[in-house]
């Protein structure tokens, strides 16, 4: 493995092509995201963090990878942004073009291409930063522009981009799982609640017209089955008119990766997305327990589709499940649930998201021990699993994550002394799992929908 | 030495003035007119105009990000802004008339002291890292002009300063009575053209940043 910025790789020299001359490509099309009407989507917070850092450093106090590696330098938030902004100020800016020494521009070198490109890959947008910033400076943010840029010149992790998004497209869910396959699952999965609760429940796939389509992080149905099951329980305690859907009707996966690289593939996706749900004619999609697709559907896509071109509702199953206790509609039994819980607020949901108190209100109803994690919400840090680092592992990329994020993570669960992370973003419990099983924590994760469920009063 | 009164004195100033002016309003208007981009809002986030002034007014006043998250230069940072708040508050004094010297005099000492305290932070390892020459000129440029407010006498002189100022607003310039002055004008004059061109135009800037992005845009 070629060390190009410190001893981790998330992108191959395959992708990352070091023998070609990128860097003229990159700059064409770093100049295009510096146009307001060609990448509108971010422009306005994009030149401002470009423009107006006063390096006061109080991001550095709070970013989980700055503070966990023992600030190290090229973690520090503000200079691994800089590897933008100096690019920026030498080739964007009158002053840096004069005087590139004063400002702080560089020449842009294929060398310095690998470690940007690196960079990008260390930072998982949660912008914990960016709420603390005294100016509001989104680091963050221009790690994300950072790797929009590179998507551009094909830059970009297979996990995201040629097994992620395009996979998803073409097979109807990232995870590449036809139709037959799913149908198969889904009756196994009706089996195994059969087995465990003792009474059958039907679980409908593909009805047209239904009220509720419950879509899911595809990955749940491999990696976290108990999830899609607790929700199936929840829908069905409730009685209401529910349906999952298979590919056969289109996309039939929640994530969207372009959230995490390219605002080109997250529309694609998107849009895919919302014509499946037109297809289906139902009247409210309701995400799954998975943080970035919550984020994509309630506030991503508000204006890049208009409002008459998506008949439906959105709400997150968190929204659902809390409103649906409140009203009496599902009885829950917290004494089901004797177990110290804690729960960790995912970014996107918390801070990205605002869903702080559906969770905490659910999970007093369905636990009898809920305990904070310390910091939490607006301050919570980010597991590390954040902007498509849950299903990065490459070149000793797991461990990058863990001996980061994972490090605080693993502490501050440990200080709650909960047997049980609830947690209710997909990628969340990827790494969870990981970190679980990398500090060895005598502590299981739930899904929310799991807990739920398991307490539920029929 | 006469011409160069004349030019630090008579023509610089308006020279000064118009390119602030147009560059404060060219940034201005650069950054209204963006196009609404993808809401991209932390939470939580004051609502109302009320709450969003609060907030506003608590953070110019009391640097409660740093105060919470950055301790190690709040001090100093807070230090500097009042003296800078102090020395903009008596200059507007002076033109209505009430020259109170004092407030020229403590705002002057507190950004002199502030940005030199600021200076010294600048050179610890964890600031050093992500600092341009830019920032320490930056910083060198707040010292002059608060020094050179002290050491001419510029802070006590309202009535002399007042009286000049007037004359460049009603387009009748005439020379301060006292030449010492013009230092210190010369050095609010270059303050003047670059505040908008760098980053010291942060006081701005953070408007758009809070009101247009981290707090979302009324939905
Ligand atoms: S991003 Fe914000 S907190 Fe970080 S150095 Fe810049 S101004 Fe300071
Ligand atoms: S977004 Fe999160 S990981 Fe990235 S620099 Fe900010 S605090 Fe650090």
């Amino acid at each position: 493995m070629r060390r190009v910025l410190d001893e981790y790789r998330a992108i191959s020299d395959e992708v990352l092509k070091p023998h070609e001359k990128r860097v003229p490509r990159f700059l064409e099309a770093m100049k295009k995201s510096l146009d307001s009407r060609a990448n509108w989507t971010f422009w306005l917070p994009y030149v401002l963090s470009l423009d107006t850092c006063m390096k006061c450093g109080t991001c550095a106090e709070v970013c989980p990878v700055y503070l966990s590696s023992g600030r190290r330098e090229i973690y520090h938030p503000a200079v691994r942004a800089d590897a933008l902004r100096k690019i920026y100020r030498r080739y964007f800016t009158l002053a840096g073009r004069l005087f590139p020494w004063l400002v702080g521009g560089e020449e842009l070198t294929e060398e310095k291409l690998d470690a940007l490109v690196e960079g990008s890959y260390r930072c998982t947008v949660c912008r914990r930063c960016a709420y603390v910033c005294p100016v509001a400076i989104d680091n963050g943010l221009l790690i994300r522009e950072a790797r929009k840029i590179l998507d551009a010149i094909d830059i970009a992790p297979d996990e995201l981009r040629e097994k992620g998004t395009r996979k998803q497209l073409e097979m109807g869910n990232a995870t590449g799982t036809p139709t037959p396959a799913f149908m198969d699952i889904v009756e196994f999965l009706a089996e195994e609640i059969q087995d465990t609760r003792g009474y059958k429940i039907e679980i409908p796939v593909d009805k047209r017209g239904a009220e509720y389509l419950v879509m899911h992080n595809a990955g749940d149905y491999l990696a976290f089955a108990e999830t899609v099951m607790g929700a199936a329980e929840i829908f069905h305690a409730a009685g209401v008119d529910w349906t999952l859907n298979s590919p056969a009707t289109g996309i039939n996966d929640v994530v969207n990766y372009g959230v995490f690289f390219s605002d080109v593939e997250f529309e694609k996706v998107l849009r895919a997305q919302v014509k499946t749900c037109i297809d289906l004619k139902i009247r409210t999609l309701v995400v799954g327990e998975c943080g970035h697709a919550f984020e994509a559907f309630k506030y991503l896509m508000m204006r890049l589709i208009p409002e008459e071109e998506r008949p439906f509702e959105v709400k997150s199953i968190l929204e659902l499940i809390d409103q649906w206790i409140r009203e009496g509609r599902i009885k829950v039994d917290p004494r089901k649930n004797p177990e110290p819980v804690t729960y960790h607020d995912a970014c996107k949901l918390g801070r990205l998201g605002g869903l702080y108190e559906e969770p905490r209100r659910i999970l007093k109803a369905c636990c009898m021990d809920f305990r904070e994690m310390q910091p939490n919400r607006e301050m919570s840090y980010c597991c590390g699993g954040g902007s498509g680092f849950a299903i990065m592992t490459k070149g000793d990329f797991l461990k990058f994550r863990m001996e980061t994020y994972g490090k605080i993570k693993a502490r501050q669960v440990e200080e709650t002394g909960a047997g049980i992370v609830a947690l209710a973003c997909s990628n969340c419990k990827g790494q969870f799992r990981e970190i679980i099983n990398y500090y060895k924590l005598p502590v299981r994760f739930a899904g929310i929908s799991e807990l739920v469920a398991n307490a539920l009063v029929l | 030495m006469g011409w160069l009164a004349y030019l630090v004195g008579i023509v610089l100033p308006y020279v000064a003035l118009a390119l602030f002016v147009v560059g404060f309003i060219y940034k201005i208007i650069c950054w209204s007119r963006a196009p609404r981009h993808l809401p991209w809002e932390l939470f939580p986030y004051p609502h109302t105009a009320g709450e969003r002034l609060g907030e506003m007014v608590i953070e110019v006043a009391s640097l409660r990000s740093l105060k919470l998250h950055n301790r190690n230069i709040w001090l100093p940072s807070l230090l500097m802004h009042f003296g800078i708040y102090a020395v903009v508050a008596w200059l507007f004094l002076v033109l209505l008339g009430l020259p109170v010297a004092l407030l020229g005099y403590l705002g002057g000492v507190a950004a002199a002291a502030g940005s030199l305290w600021m200076f010294t932070k600048r050179l610890g390892r964890d600031l050093r890292i992500l600092t341009t020459p830019v920032e320490y000129l930056n910083l060198l440029l707040v010292f002059l002009i608060s020094a050179g407010g002290i050491i001419t006498g510029f802070f006590g002189e309202g009535l002399a300063v007042r009286e000049y100022m007037l004359g460049i607003l009603s387009l009748s310039p005439r020379l301060p009575a006292r030449p010492s002055l013009l230092w210190e004008i010369f050095f609010l004059e270059v303050f003047l053209v670059y505040l908008p061109f760098g980053r010291m135009i942060h006081f701005a800037a953070k408007y758009f940043t809070y009101h247009r992005v981290k707090w979302g845009e009324s939905h």
